[in-house]
């Protein structure tokens, strides 16, 4: 199936605003961020803690929609969803 | 009753939304959360639009690693109150308002008179714990909050109506890492811009706010998108209350 990952803020100077993943079906967003990683040390270092879990101040959206709880990361993708990821920024 | 000087001052805004419009900015309190790269930009747009009263908090001191965005504190200022410089520019760039100036920390023990009796809250501030402070407060007292934040080339705006729409915690529910942030000074003059516009419309009660949507602006590649947020059933901080907030 196909997932397209929009990337915001820093994330976007890492990986692009837009990337089209190839993912088997039942992929979770857990799954499709890592295989994002493996592509780059940079976004596994700022979207990913320590644990290997998604840094909890990520804003993870899907088909614009803000996915909350602590297993957001486990939803499953569905083929043509949009993943959005987003580390929303701090100063002022 | 607007004056003579105001009826010239205000006259092109005046062509765009009446005297009436005018009278309500005059007759509006703003506080304004940060003295620094947001708060430069927000409260200069306010009180050239002619918001009657703004009230400008912040603790620090100017230093010069501040200007190169911080545009009300110049070089004379390093070393000098953020509000007692803000404070002067903002009287001379418009005498026909009140501007209120405080030098304090902003915590539970002063935020109950900081932001006692006015009509909107901006989030100027810098952190996270800081914010989530301001967001209670605006969930507690009713008042609307308009929250920007800036790193680097980025930016992100949002408009929080108690009990209508989402707040920061339902958006943002675990702040993100402290840091020295990078940032170029556009950046903050572009996202003070967009709050100030917020809180003009809010108090004119035109146009759609940014309610229920986060605008995020990338700079390096000049583009703005929204997305859209919702309340979170489960928030700590506004599950609890209804839609009981009287807008203007």
């Amino acid at each position: 199936m196909k997932v397209r990952v929009k990337a915001f803020a820093r994330f976007r100077e890492i990986i692009g605003s837009e990337n089209t993943l190839e993912l088997y079906e039942g992929t979770s967003v857990l799954g499709a961020l890592k295989n994002l990683s493996a592509g780059s040390i940079d976004f596994r270092d700022a979207c990913f803690d320590k644990e290997g879990n998604v840094a909890s101040f990520v804003v993870l959206m899907i088909n614009g929609k803000r996915i909350s709880g602590t297993d957001r990361e486990m939803m499953v993708l569905r083929d043509g969803d949009e993943l959005a990821v987003f580390p929303p920024v701090a100063g002022g | 009753m607007l004056s003579g000087n105001e009826q010239e001052r205000y006259h092109r805004q005046i062509l765009l939304f009446g005297e009436d419009g005018q009278e309500k900015l005059k007759s509006a309190r703003v506080v304004i959360a940060g003295a620094g790269g947001l708060g430069c930009p927000v409260a200069t747009y306010l009180a050239v639009a002619g918001v009657g009263h703004i009230r400008i908090i912040d603790h620090d001191t100017v230093e010069r690693t501040n200007l190169n965005r911080q545009i009300l504190h110049w070089e004379k200022d390093i070393g000098v109150a953020k509000t007692g410089s803000a404070g002067e520019k903002l009287k001379l760039i418009n005498p026909d308002i009140v501007i209120e100036a405080f030098r304090v920390t902003i915590d539970e023990e002063t935020a109950p008179g900081l932001f006692r009796d006015v009509d909107a809250i901006v989030d100027a501030m810098d952190n996270y714990p800081a914010r989530y402070l301001l967001n209670h407060w605006a969930i507690k007292s009713g008042i609307p909050l308009f929250h920007g934040a800036i790193r680097g080339f980025d930016g992100q705006v949002t408009t929080i109506i108690p009990g209508k729409t989402a707040c920061l915690s339902c958006i943002i529910p675990k702040a993100p890492p402290k840091e020295i942030f990078p940032v170029i000074g556009v950046t903050a003059g572009m996202i003070g811009m967009i709050q100030a516009n917020e809180v003009i419309k809010y108090l004119l009660g035109t146009g759609e706010l940014l309610g229920n949507r986060l605008l995020i602006w990338d700079g390096l590649n000049s583009v703005l998108d929204t997305v859209h947020v919702e309340r979170d059933p489960s928030c700590t901080e506004c599950s609890h209350i209804q839609d009981t907030m009287k807008v203007r």
